[in-house]
């Protein structure tokens, strides 16, 4: 990661502490934790909770990390003991995956949060492509998490017409998202 | 597996995500998941691409004001004219802001932990608290109204056909309004106020417009509500602030003014303004004629408001006598009335004779509040932690549970009526999900064993502009005969037989909450919290199934 931006004056930065550099990292990482935490939980507040709980066990075990080593690999570690124990203690009716299921998937949600950004900026563009109705959809579901009852209510159409709505549309997206993000690779590439 | 039974499971699985992922989906649900996760990695890469973009899109929605907000800049702010281009150039602005704002934070990591207490708070409240429909500032579409007009008053109110049939707190939309007899009390959004004397009719048209097509009106216009208009045959009556009054029969049109004037517009004739205390006569042939007003003949709000409040008297009356009865009736076996409490009393009153101070319910949170009429109480159920606790011991058969109440919203997913405390075998649940449908079941198995209970679902009875009526909901719950039936107002909602291994005896209750569900420790906020957002004036629990008679009775003489 850039660690040493050239664009501020460097002086402020020649003597960051440990402890400095470890919340900074911390700080970066926070969306791609977000990702790997949500997606093996499933549900923003949840998944949240547990960021902070990760967060809290990073920084009590900030002795143990090296400053040489990657950080991101060691902070999906403790994140992924953290999501195991949020499972564990709720017991496997109330979570989707059990236990077996987030070790199957540690690796590929692993490769998938480092990608994160770049999802999102194709995410961001891909959004802007659709119609304002398509766009209401998806703001209202995931920027502020509406229920689909609610949505139905305040739209005046039926549930399953909403749910209707938003497969298509996440279809759409995830088409247009993985399209533009091969394409990126391909200029990367060159 | 085969490239169609694949596509075939990828489709099943984004279906049931887009369930789980708002909460409505059971255990069948997520077994399901976990079964086309476990037949194939394809589906699993799939499920995490999925996953992975409702998380961009959350951060999305959240970055700049939800999570990571207290320390993290690495979410972009969203920006529509971002292009590849300018990538590099915007990923240093974000790189130079972190570090800025780390020279602020870095210095001690503390603040990383506050910071992190503080993020977990907010998600609990964020958790509770549901964004509530329409209440959200940066929609950018808002939330379509339920209607024009409210109603609300009716004074003796009766309708032809039970299709013109509307009740206290409806919201109206456009179409015709029908009154046979009695009086009704409309108030529009823009901020007047038409009390409409039956027989009549009037058409709604918009919340600052009504055509007026027979009967007797008398509108009170604030100057908020300058504008208003009623159109009668090819006359508009324009308000400019003012009260009037307006007749209108077969044979001629009457308006009056009592207060203000208003315009009146109409195609053959100039514009004529009407001033307090005129008054204009058109009959069928045409013929105008002016002459003084009689505002004594248009009944007004004032004293619409006595014959209202006669009504309300003579109804609490009829439903205190019948609420005696209850009391004594041996078949009651628990009964809150929820009469004869001070409004700082946190002990609610069992209201069974003979008195039994066992019974009585502890107010918890919930406040007390106006209940059908003014100064009769109600208990108020709107935080999570709301609920009256009651302790009511016995083993039972048949049951019947009945209540009064006003349901602002249904926020959750099951919002609660009455739910024992443990849901063991021959505990009753009785709740209304959030999709308007009333929900009793008695639990079958007890924890090992695996048959489950079946739950008796009605229809939807509910719909948003229902909320702030009083309703009354009543279930009955037959061994003998087997059936649970469900009831709205008096009248049956949905009857179904129940299997004869999912019948059990004897029914308990032990320690119950009423408008809310005691497991607030559990760790699963999303299944604990179930409190209505409501009141609930006036609790009936039998030990029989009272039958569709009785219940229409409790109805007719409990009904605001």
């Amino acid at each position: 990661m850039p660690a040493n931006p050239s664009s501020e004056p460097r002086n402020a930065f020649v003597a960051v502490s440990p402890d400095e550099f470890f919340v900074q990292q911390i700080a970066e990482h926070q969306d791609r934790l977000f990702g790997y935490v949500f997606s093996l939980v499933g549900d923003y507040s949840r998944a949240s909770d547990v960021v902070q709980e990760t967060n809290l066990v990073l920084w009590r075990k900030k002795s143990q990390f090296q400053i040489d080593q990657p950080f991101l690999p060691w902070a999906f570690a403790i994140a992924r003991f953290q999501v195991l124990a949020h499972v564990r203690d709720r017991g496997r009716d109330r979570c989707l995956l059990d236990a077996e299921l987030v070790e199957q998937l540690a690796q590929t949600v692993q490769q998938q949060s480092e990608q994160l950004d770049s999802v999102r900026v194709a995410l961001r563009q891909c959004i802007e492509k659709l119609s304002p109705a398509s766009q209401d959809l998806i703001r209202r579901r995931y920027y502020r998490s509406t229920s689909i009852n609610d949505m139905a209510d305040s739209l005046d159409m039926g549930v399953s017409a909403v749910k209707v709505g938003l497969l298509r549309i996440r279809r759409r997206l995830a088409e247009c998202v993985e399209a533009r993000m091969a394409s990126d690779e391909m200029i990367g590439a060159e | 597996m085969t490239d169609s039974n694949l596509a075939e499971s990828l489709k099943e699985l984004e279906k049931l995500l887009i369930e789980a992922e708002d909460g409505q989906i059971d255990e069948v649900g997520y077994e399901r998941i976990r079964e086309l996760m476990k037949s194939s990695p394809i589906v699993r890469d799939h499920f995490v691409k999925w996953r992975m973009m409702s998380a961009a899109m959350h951060l999305e929605g959240s970055s700049g004001a939800g999570f990571g907000s207290g320390f993290s800049t690495s979410a972009p702010a969203v920006d529509h004219s971002f292009s590849v281009s300018d990538r590099s150039d915007r990923r240093k602005l974000d790189v130079t802001g972190k570090w800025r704002m780390l020279l602020a934070i870095a210095a001690t990591g503390l603040i990383m932990l506050m910071a992190g207490q503080w993020l977990a708070r907010w998600s609990d409240v964020a958790r509770v608290q549901p964004p509530v429909m329409g209440d959200d500032p940066g929609a950018d579409v808002e939330a379509t109204s339920e209607g024009i007009a409210l109603v609300t008053r009716l004074v003796a109110a009766k309708w032809n056909q039970s299709t013109d049939k509307f009740a206290v707190g409806d919201a109206l939309s456009p179409g015709r309004l029908r009154i046979d007899s009695g009086f009704a009390q409309i108030e529009f959004f823009c901020g007047a106020t038409v009390v409409l004397e039956g027989p009549a009719e009037l058409e709604m048209q918009s919340s600052t417009m009504a055509r007026f097509r027979s009967g007797r009106l008398r509108a009170q216009v604030p100057p908020a509500a300058r504008g208003f208009q009623i159109l009668v045959d090819d006359l508009k009556v324009v308000d400019l602030g003012t009260e009037f009054g307006i007749s209108l029969s077969p044979d001629s049109a009457d308006v009056q003014v009592f207060d203000g004037e208003v315009e009146l517009h109409s195609p053959s004739e100039d514009k004529m303004r009407l001033l307090a205390g005129e008054r204009m006569t058109r009959s069928i042939d045409g013929v105008v004629d002016r002459s003084p007003s009689t505002p004594e003949q248009f009944v007004d709000i004032e004293r619409l408001d006595a014959q209202a409040e006669g009504q309300a008297e003579f109804r609490r009356n009829r439903w205190q006598k019948f609420s005696e009865s209850l009391r004594r009736d041996d078949r009651v076996i628990a009964y809150y009335a929820m009469d004869d409490d001070q409004v700082w009393n946190r002990k609610l009153q069992s209201s069974v004779l003979p008195a039994n101070p066992d019974l009585d319910g502890a107010i918890v949170g919930a406040a007390r509040v106006d209940g059908r009429w003014p100064g009769k109480s109600a208990i108020e159920f709107k935080r999570p932690g709301d609920r009256v606790r009651v302790d009511i011991p016995g083993e039972f058969g048949s049951l019947t549970m009945a209540v009064w109440v006003k349901i602002d919203s249904l926020d959750r997913s099951y919002n609660s009526l009455f739910l024992t405390d443990n849901y063991e075998r021959g505990r009753p649940h009785w709740q209304i999900l959030d999709t308007g449908q009333l929900f009793f079941s008695v639990r079958v198995s007890d924890d090992r064993v695996k048959t489950e209970h079946r739950e008796v679902t009605s229809p939807p009875f509910w719909k948003p502009s229902m909320s702030g009526q009083w309703l009354h909901l009543a279930t009955t719950h037959d061994v003998k005969a087997r059936t649970t039936t469900h009831y709205l107002n008096g009248e049956l909602l949905s009857r179904e037989v129940v299997s004869e291994n999912q019948v059990v005896t004897p029914t308990r209750i032990g320690k119950a909450s009423i408008g809310n569900w005691s497991s607030p420790t559990k760790p699963d906020a999303k299944f604990a919290i179930r409190n209505l957002n409501g009141s609930i004036d006036e609790f009936i629990l039998c030990a029989d199934a009272l039958s569709d008679d009785e219940i229409r009775q409790i109805y007719e003489n409990g009904k605001p």
